[in-house]
């Protein structure tokens, strides 16, 4: 039995497959550390990447555990990079796992798009595992897209035994 | 292993040697499970402990349910507007009688056996009550209230009955530091919501040591530093600074600011936008409460160790950090934000974001401090080296904030709470002020 698409759901196969494509090359170049690749090729200028916190996820006038604008995440990479972040020095192993991907609102030119994603890290004798959800905002760059919210809302209530979040999730 | 790795029971912990200028602590304290035993019942049973800030409960009916000292608590804002902290564990069988960690409610129902109480403690409601007897009164099984007084917002509790100080007369010299933050607004401080939960795989004195520790600023945080300096960072206009003994325990650094200050230190890095309302926030501090004490109170930094386990740093943002050990080699840690309920909005986001640079499990300093001191607590398995030295400043009258007298201070607190005479605390307790060491 074939089932066949209609004009529309052809359409929306193709976006859902770019959009998946484009979450799994991010999560390669972060988990290779190409991290530079990554600030340059997949972010917008006005880039926003958060971690909301683990006890009040949904307020905006909450603190949260990341909040970088452009200059602070550049400067989260180039960190990261020159080795001046001692818990990721050497750098951790880490192994990105992303599912349930869905284009949530399709306005053309810009998306928002939902996943879950598991990170694995393992380094200096530990192993901690992140689990939550992406919440991206897309902007559609050509072929491709570039993000321009990032924001990962972690589903642990806290992260006593992670202690810290040194790598970008 | 060899007879001179071992250690001979009952040997004492800390060795104060004000003679020869000399004070270790011998590592067995971060990692002897008999002593993180015995902390619990010398030290978090007895002291008046940190528990919350009064914003944390607003409203009639507001609560928060928290650990403190190991023990699960409910703090309540009752219907009559008194705040009580209350035993987080039902008088009939144990269950906890609130689950959610904060809301507003009426009553607490136990959902065990529907046991019902108000938020003022009482047990107001038992399903089927014809199953208890004459003897049977409401009134002896309302929730378990205990010890709690606050002062100038920060609400705290004690577990001993038998203890002997007011919570003014415990807190000690620290009432000035305490003060010096609640009169940064007008109309009260508040706590921000959204805490910071995370830990460290380190024993719990080891956050406490580092976060009087300003000797390893330049040193750990080279990254901090630079990027605050790539922001436009300015050093200090006045140099100096010291560590002071306040009593029980408690010790301070106050310096000049390294940075900026919300409230109300402008320097480039915040930007031309805000300079003249900070400046404005200045200069209304100078009319209320004359230069000296204005510029102490916007224009001076400080870090505050309240013993045993709470931490108030009051710099470019401030961070209330309540830390709890978890046996002798891990702690949770629990950070939120403090600042001034009307705080204009522009600088409010200001002091979010410089928080969040420098604090918390992703910020650019944090994180290094707890990788050290889990770094401290493995090289610490290497038991040939028994001792950690903290002399620094023993040599001056007045300790710089490099020198290590407000570690030096818990330590002493520690020892004496540990091992001293528990009928009459006061006769080995001497109180150093002032920064001036007692020799």
């Amino acid at each position: 039995m074939t089932i066949e698409l209609t004009v529309d759901d052809t359409a929306q196969v193709r976006l859902w497959h770019r959009v998946s494509q484009f979450l799994f090359r991010e999560a390669r170049l972060l988990d290779e550390w190409r991290l530079l690749e990554w600030y340059d090729e997949m972010l917008t200028d006005d880039i926003r990447y958060a971690v909301p916190a683990t006890d009040v996820r949904d307020e905006a006038d909450a603190l949260g555990l990341i909040d970088d604008d452009a200059a602070r995440l550049r400067q989260r990479v180039e960190q990261l990079l020159a080795g001046e972040v001692w818990c990721e020095n050497p750098r951790s192993r880490t192994h990105r796992m992303i599912s349930n991907v869905e284009v949530l609102i399709d306005r053309g030119t810009h998306l928002d798009v939902v996943a879950n994603v598991v990170v694995h890290r393992f380094g200096h004798r530990r192993s901690d595992v992140y689990v939550g959800k992406y919440r991206f905002a897309l902007v559609v760059d050509g072929e491709s897209f570039r993000i321009r919210r990032r924001v990962v809302v972690l589903d642990h209530e806290t992260l006593v035994e992670h202690g810290k979040l040194s790598i970008i999730l | 292993m060899s007879t001179e790795l071992r250690w001979p029971v009952g040997d004492p912990i800390v060795l104060d040697d004000r003679e020869r200028l000399s004070f270790r602590v011998d590592r067995r304290a971060y990692t002897d499970d008999d002593l993180a035993e015995r902390e619990m019942t010398r030290i978090f049973d007895r002291c008046w402990l940190y528990v919350g800030h009064e914003s944390e409960v607003p409203a009639p009916g507001s609560y928060v349910a928290r650990d403190v000292g190991g023990r699960p608590v409910v703090m309540a804002r009752g219907s009559d507007g008194v705040i009580r902290v209350f035993a987080n564990s039902c008088p009939h069988r144990g269950a906890l009688i609130c689950s959610q960690p904060a809301g507003r409610a009426r009553s607490f129902r136990c959902p065990y056996h529907d046991w019902t109480f108000s938020n003022r403690g009482d047990l107001v409601g038992v399903p089927i009550p014809d199953g208890y007897g004459p003897s049977f009164r409401k009134a002896d099984f309302g929730l378990a209230q205990h010890r709690s007084d606050s002062y100038r917002g920060f609400v705290f509790v004690t577990f001993d009955p038998r203890q002997p100080r007011t919570l003014t007369e415990y807190l000690a010299g620290a009432t000035e530091y305490l003060d010096l933050i609640d009169d940064q607004s007008e109309v009260g401080m508040e706590v921000i919501q959204g805490a910071q939960l995370h830990g460290a795989r380190a024993n719990w004195k080891l956050m406490m040591e580092n976060s009087v520790d300003i000797y390893h600023f330049r040193a750990l945080h080279k990254r901090y530093v630079g990027y605050m300096e790539s922001l436009g960072s300015v050093p200090p206009r006045r140099r100096g600074g010291f560590g002071r003994a306040l009593g029980w325990g408690h010790g301070a650094n106050e310096l000049p600011p390294a940075a900026a200050r919300p409230l109300a230190y402008w320097t480039p890095m915040f930007g031309a936008e805000v300079r003249p309302r900070i400046e404005a926030t200045a200069a209304r501090f100078v009319d209320r409460f004359g230069a000296e004490r204005a510029e102490r109170i916007t224009g001076t930094n400080r870090a505050l160790l309240i013993f045993p386990n709470l931490m108030i740093i009051d710099a470019i943002a401030i961070t209330i950090r309540k830390i709890d050990p978890i046996g002798a080699g891990q702690m949770a840690i629990t950070s939120v934000a403090l600042a001034p309920k009307d705080e204009d909005p522009d600088i409010r986001e200001l002091r979010k974001s410089h928080y969040l640079t420098f604090l918390g499990p992703a910020g650019f300093a944090t994180p290094d401090d707890i990788e050290i001191i889990e770094s401290c607590q493995r090289g610490y398995l290497n038991r040939a080296v028994r001792y950690s030295d903290l002399s620094r400043g023993m040599n001056k009258a007045v300790p710089e904030t490099t020198d290590e007298l407000p570690a030096r201070e818990f330590w002493r607190q520690w020892d004496r709470l540990m091992y001293g005479d528990d009928e009459h605390p006061e006769v080995v307790q001497r109180v150093e002020r002032q920064g001036a060491e007692v020799r």
